[in-house]
């Protein structure tokens, strides 16, 4: 009866660790912000290549550009979530279909991987073209890069159960309904949301790049007009905006995971 | 007693790329009720296979085989098995996962839940009932593997290599532990296992077979009794019987 405190004690010196990480992690964040003040002063370059970090500050709490920052943030942020839904939703829908078709997946697959191998966003200017500068065009650029991940980690998942188990299922006389409801789905839930995750990454990318090739609206193009009139601080303190809605969205996924994956060991 | 188990003439045979795989070669093998039997043999001597068989997983080439008076694969479901590992599924704590034989025919009563209890009682679980198997040691991973296999009471439990990736020590406690459940449930046994002594020490009789074709060349009583305790290791008889199987593999190698 030693193993259960052996695993206690594991987790207690993991804690100890992560609190030492953390500690880590702020003094090197410490460091490049103050890095980030002073050496560019110290360097004497301008401003305008690279701003000291105060004024990145100033231009990202800017109460005359707030409003723009807030309205253009909620922009890409329809364009991330609504891409995200339909992306996720297709890219699930079409795994757990094919997944059931083997004969049909057969016949997909190799175009599967060869759209995989396309750099996405380059078909962002053709969407333009088709669906205009307003938010379809964007929604669309953002479901075709969060489709792919979804769809692939998700056909991974369901066709990498382990062999036992499946032979455990089998052996106990398990209808199809009840193998795919009871081992497949719940096994492959840990590939699912890495592909989650990918597709939340990939859609940002996805709506910041169909924003700089047409846009009215949302950061891609604010960051543009800044370049523009070489407002570097404004370039930095939208470049901090996107950063920050890419971490939350990824920490969104990760809460949901936990408290999906209860029986996943947690690592950071 | 009655012969749960009747193998006659079995053949297996894989079609693959290079040619016909001759997986087993005319297996005549009859289990009684109530005894236990261990497979040994080398990789690639169809052992696994013939425990598929057994389970109703995989289908045979030619001849005849019947378990308790059925031909084998349709009386879906009459074998309790236990893998290497202990594939538990890690989403569900240890009464589900024991459960699970049960609550895949149909739901669970209280008598189901009640026999979950009494096997996990039985391995000295009890107290895990409600963890998830990632909580758990390998030894006790496979204890409860053991009591998954048993909740239905299967006319037949299968075992294949299940303590090959444990250590000695929780080894030799689990040999100690299958035994008395095997007394106590009073199941028809089937061990596969690539260790000599694990055969002698819990079979009453060891089948050996030899790859290419897998084929059974021995088949050795082993007269201990029911009840077997660990001082039969130092047997000079358990030597004996050991050294005879072991025999068999030193000519093949």
């Amino acid at each position: 009866m030693s193993a259960p405190t052996a695993v206690g004690a594991r987790r207690r010196r993991a804690t100890l660790g992560r609190a030492q990480q953390v500690i880590g992690a702020l003094l090197v964040l410490v460091v490049v912000l103050l890095a980030w003040q002073f050496l560019p002063v110290w360097l004497n370059t301008p401003s305008y290549v690279v701003p000291v970090f105060s004024d990145v500050l100033a231009a990202l709490f800017d109460p005359a550009a707030f409003p723009r920052y807030v309205d253009n943030t909620l922009t890409t942020l329809t364009e991330v979530l609504l891409g995200l839904l339909i992306g996720v939703a297709l890219g699930l829908g079409l795994a757990i279909a094919l997944a059931q078709l083997p004969r049909v997946y057969g016949i997909v697959f190799p175009y599967i991987v060869a759209i995989e191998s396309v750099p996405k966003v380059a078909v962002a200017p053709l969407f333009i073209i088709w669906f205009g500068f307003g938010l379809p065009s964007k929604v669309v650029v953002v479901v075709l890069l969060a489709f792919f991940p979804m769809l692939v980690n998700t056909i991974h998942g369901l066709r990498n159960v382990d062999r036992d188990q499946i032979d455990l299922f089998r052996v106990n006389g398990a209808s199809p309904l009840q193998m795919r409801t009871r081992l497949m789905l719940p096994a492959a839930l840990p590939a699912i949301f890495t592909g989650l995750e990918l597709a939340v990454t990939n859609a940002m990318i996805g709506a910041i790049v169909a924003e700089f090739v047409g846009a009215q609206q949302g950061l891609g193009v604010l960051i543009l007009q800044a370049q523009g009139r070489m407002e570097t601080p404004a370039v930095f303190a939208l470049l901090i905006i996107l950063s920050a809605l890419g971490i939350l969205l990824n920490l969104a996924v990760r809460v949901l995971r936990r408290v999906v994956i209860t029986w996943e060991p947690h690592n950071s | 007693m009655n012969a749960l188990v009747e193998l006659d003439g079995l053949n297996k045979v894989y079609e693959t790329r290079t040619g016909d795989v001759h997986a087993l070669s005319n297996v005549d093998l009859t289990i009684r009720e109530g005894e236990f039997i261990a497979i040994v043999g080398p990789s690639g001597c169809g052992k696994t296979t013939l425990l598929k068989i057994l389970a109703g997983l995989e289908g045979f080439t030619s001849g005849t085989g019947r378990l308790g008076g059925h031909p084998l694969g349709t009386a879906v479901g009459d074998a309790g098995m236990v893998f290497q590992k202990a594939t538990l599924l890690p989403w569900l704590d240890i009464t589900a996962n024991v459960l699970l034989p049960v609550t895949l025919r149909h739901r669970a009563t209280a008598a189901d839940r009640a026999k979950v209890a009494e096997l996990l009682e039985m391995v000295g679980l009890s107290e895990f009932a409600h963890k998830r198997p990632g909580e758990l040691s390998g030894g006790m991973q496979q204890r409860a593997a053991i009591c998954r296999a048993l909740v239905h009471d299967p006319s037949l439990l299968l075992m294949d290599e299940p303590f090959g990736a444990l250590d000695a020590m929780t080894r030799d406690a689990l040999n100690v532990e299958v035994n008395r459940i095997w007394r106590e449930t009073a199941k028809t046994a089937v061990l596969i296992t690539h260790s000599i002594p694990e055969a002698v020490f819990l079979a009453e009789r060891v089948i050996v077979m030899s790859p290419r074709p897998g084929r059974i060349v021995d088949e050795i009583a082993i007269p201990f009794g029911r009840e077997r305790t660990l001082d039969l290791l130092g047997d000079p008889e358990f030597a004996a019987l050991s050294g005879r199987i072991r025999a068999h593999f030193e000519v093949a190698a």
